[in-house]
């Protein structure tokens, strides 16, 4: 059996039972396989899990830059269209997403769950590039030793977003878009040259002596 | 006004809310700055105060985009009701307002068709070329063809009455105006609004629209495509011509000014008599002039349009007809009928009423009773302006708590409020009377 077939018929198990099947055994049986074969594939179900994350992260950015528009997009265009486009992907994939994240959401509503720890850490590396990108541009400001930090604000972003999506009841989540486009100007209003420059630019001539 | 985009659209009710306090907070400076160079003998009109604070608020509603920019918009029209200042102002909300962000465009397009604007059209320019009132309007080809897309901002069907709820406070605050003043336009501009999210229905209405005027002599309408539309979208010909300020700009003969106010004044005189059914919202934003065939004007966006019961527009008509103003007991018994005037009251209110009446019909009927008429004749413009200073100061007047008349009736005037408005800007002469 295929590696892609299997992850399809537990994703499909998933969504149509609200759980996952009981045990290895009982899912490698039904699908006509022994349960070593499974292993051969995938070491457990969660790890079945953060894989679809990972693909929903990959394809949202391949997606996104099929636009013809994205060559023209700037760093902050990038992110807002690599957003709309996880949601739409997301949207079709709502069950699980529910299923994945929504557990962990009635217990500790704020702590994001281990399953998306891998489509995470490429999401870290996507935003690296765009903010480089950026720098280049100057629509990021340079700030040696605080910009080290600005994976960790992006993260959070990533974060509140998709459960801002769990949580979210109008229609078609057209509130989910409009925390989109607020939760990403805001990040690059900060992260772009502000108040905060200036501040820092003016303490610095203060302390320099005369 | 920057014309830097400006991306984020504070939807949320306190994000707005904090956006109102903001505006609150500046125009209350600027009376403190008025009356501070006052205190020192400096000179600061009235007008200075004014221009300062209808920046201030615009800025601020445009910012705040959709319905509440609506209001501004409707409010611009009714020239009358506000200081000049201001409506110099909010006409400008007609044309300039900040995009929506590209990738949010291109989701609106996947919501509505599965596909990206460059994938439904051959070409698409995602700079957005024109803000409607609720959306933006992106030029794009396909077949050849030049076609506007008019996108609408998301969620702004969901907003509107918290909106509404919002702005009216404000707008009796900065405006001066009382509460019985405003109330009327602010039911019928919720009323309007919610329809005109709908951009299925407009493009029903402009089709129909367009199908019973097409006859009317120097108008163009778009065709519509339902294919390339749906709710948020709606897609049609690109019209040629420029906005009303930027085409007198171009200084136009007089020739040429003539025939289009003579066909604007046929096609709203058209629809008000044959039709009673009425493109209600003939702001500048909504028409195109340009000089194709000796002057042709493009009418655009039938979001707004009010059909006119039977009886309003008798009323109506029969208010506007030349042997009512010279029969006051007739005028009574019309204004009697159509609740203006009230048999329960005291003599005095009775004549007052009448009193006012008289002289804004007197006015505001004029060009109804002749066979020609100069709009461009700069005494007409100057006493309508006065006539609405006058009523605002009549302290009589201010003084009725409620407002009277039926709500049609407001509406009717609005149209022609805008209409003499387009004319007047226009400078036509118009050949007013009507054959039928």
């Amino acid at each position: 059996m295929e590696t892609a077939d299997l992850k399809a018929a537990y994703l499909d198990y998933l969504r149509r039972h609200g759980h996952a099947p009981k045990t290895v055994f009982a899912f490698a049986d039904a699908q006509g396989i022994s349960e070593g074969e499974f292993y051969r594939h995938y070491a457990s179900f969660a790890s079945i899990d953060r894989e679809a994350w990972v693909e929903f992260g990959r394809e949202a950015r391949t997606k996104a830059a099929l636009e013809p528009v994205w060559q023209g997009y700037g760093a902050r265009e990038k992110l807002l269209a690599f957003y709309y486009t996880l949601l739409e992907i997301l949207k079709n994939n709502r069950s699980f997403v529910l299923l994945t994240l929504g557990r962990s959401q009635k217990r500790q509503p704020a702590l994001v769950p281990k399953v998306l720890n891998h489509f995470e850490d490429e999401f870290n590396d996507f935003v690296r590039e765009l903010l480089q990108e950026g720098r280049a541009t100057g629509e990021v400001a340079s700030r040696p030793f605080l910009q080290d930090g600005y994976g960790r604000i992006f993260r959070r972003q990533l974060q509140f977003i998709l459960l801002y999506f769990v949580r979210d009841e109008s229609t078609n989540f057209e509130r989910t878009d409009a925390a989109v486009e607020k939760a990403v100007t805001l990040s690059f209003d900060l992260v772009g040259r502000n108040t905060f420059d200036s501040a820092l630019d003016f303490g610095r001539f203060l302390l320099h002596k005369r | 006004m920057s014309d830097q985009p400006q991306e984020s659209l504070p939807t949320s009710k306190v994000a707005r809310a904090a956006r109102f306090a903001k505006t609150g907070f500046k125009v209350g400076a600027n009376y403190v700055q008025h009356y501070a160079k006052k205190a020192v003998g400096a000179d600061s009109t009235m007008a200075d105060l004014h221009q300062a604070n209808a920046t201030e608020l615009y800025g601020t509603l445009s910012e705040m985009k959709g319905s509440v920019l609506k209001v501004a918009q409707m409010l611009a029209m009714e020239k009358n009701l506000l200081p000049p200042a201001y409506a110099e102002q909010f006409r400008q909300a007609q044309y300039q307002t900040p995009p929506l962000s590209g990738p949010l465009v291109v989701k609106a397009f996947r919501d509505a068709f599965g596909h990206s604007p460059s994938e439904v059209f051959d070409e698409f320019d995602p700079q957005a070329r024109q803000a409607a009132s609720i959306g933006q309007v992106h030029f794009a080809r396909k077949l050849g063809k030049e076609l506007a897309v008019k996108v609408q901002y998301p969620g702004v069907g969901a907003s509107i009455q918290s909106d509404i709820a919002l702005v009216k406070p404000v707008a009796l605050r900065v405006m001066g105006l009382r509460e019985e003043v405003l109330r009327p336009y602010i039911a019928e501009v919720e009323a309007r609004l919610l329809e005109e999210t709908d951009y299925k229905l407009e493009l029903r209405r402009g089709q129909a629209v367009a199908a019973k005027c097409g006859h009317l002599p120097h108008l163009q309408f778009p065709t519509y495509y339902p294919a390339l539309s749906a709710a948020r979208i709606l897609t049609m010909d690109w019209l040629p011509g420029q906005h009303l300020k930027e085409f007198m700009a171009g200084s136009p003969s007089q020739a040429v000014r003539n025939q289009l106010g003579q066909a604007l004044w046929d096609f709203y005189q058209y629809q008000l008599r044959t039709l009673r059914q009425l493109h209600a919202d003939p702001h500048p934003g909504n028409f195109l002039f340009s000089l194709t065939n000796g002057g042709t004007v493009g009418v655009l966006d039938f979001g707004c349009v009010k059909d006119v019961p039977p009886l309003e527009q008798q009323q109506f008509l029969a208010l506007l007809a030349p042997e009512t103003l010279a029969d006051p007991a007739r005028l009574a018994t019309l204004l009697t009928e159509a609740g203006v005037l009230r048999p329960a009251d005291a003599p005095a209110l009775r004549e007052m009423y009448l009193r006012t009446l008289t002289t804004s019909l007197e006015l505001v009927g004029r060009p109804f009773r002749q066979e020609t008429f100069d709009f461009g004749d700069p005494a007409y413009l100057k006493s309508l302006y006065a006539l609405g200073d006058d009523l605002m100061q009549d302290q009589d007047l201010r003084q009725q708590r409620e407002p009277r008349g039926s709500a049609h009736f407001v509406y009717l005037n609005r149209t022609y409020v805008g209409l003499f408005s387009l004319l007047t800007e226009l400078g036509a002469v118009v050949r007013t009377q009507y054959d039928t």
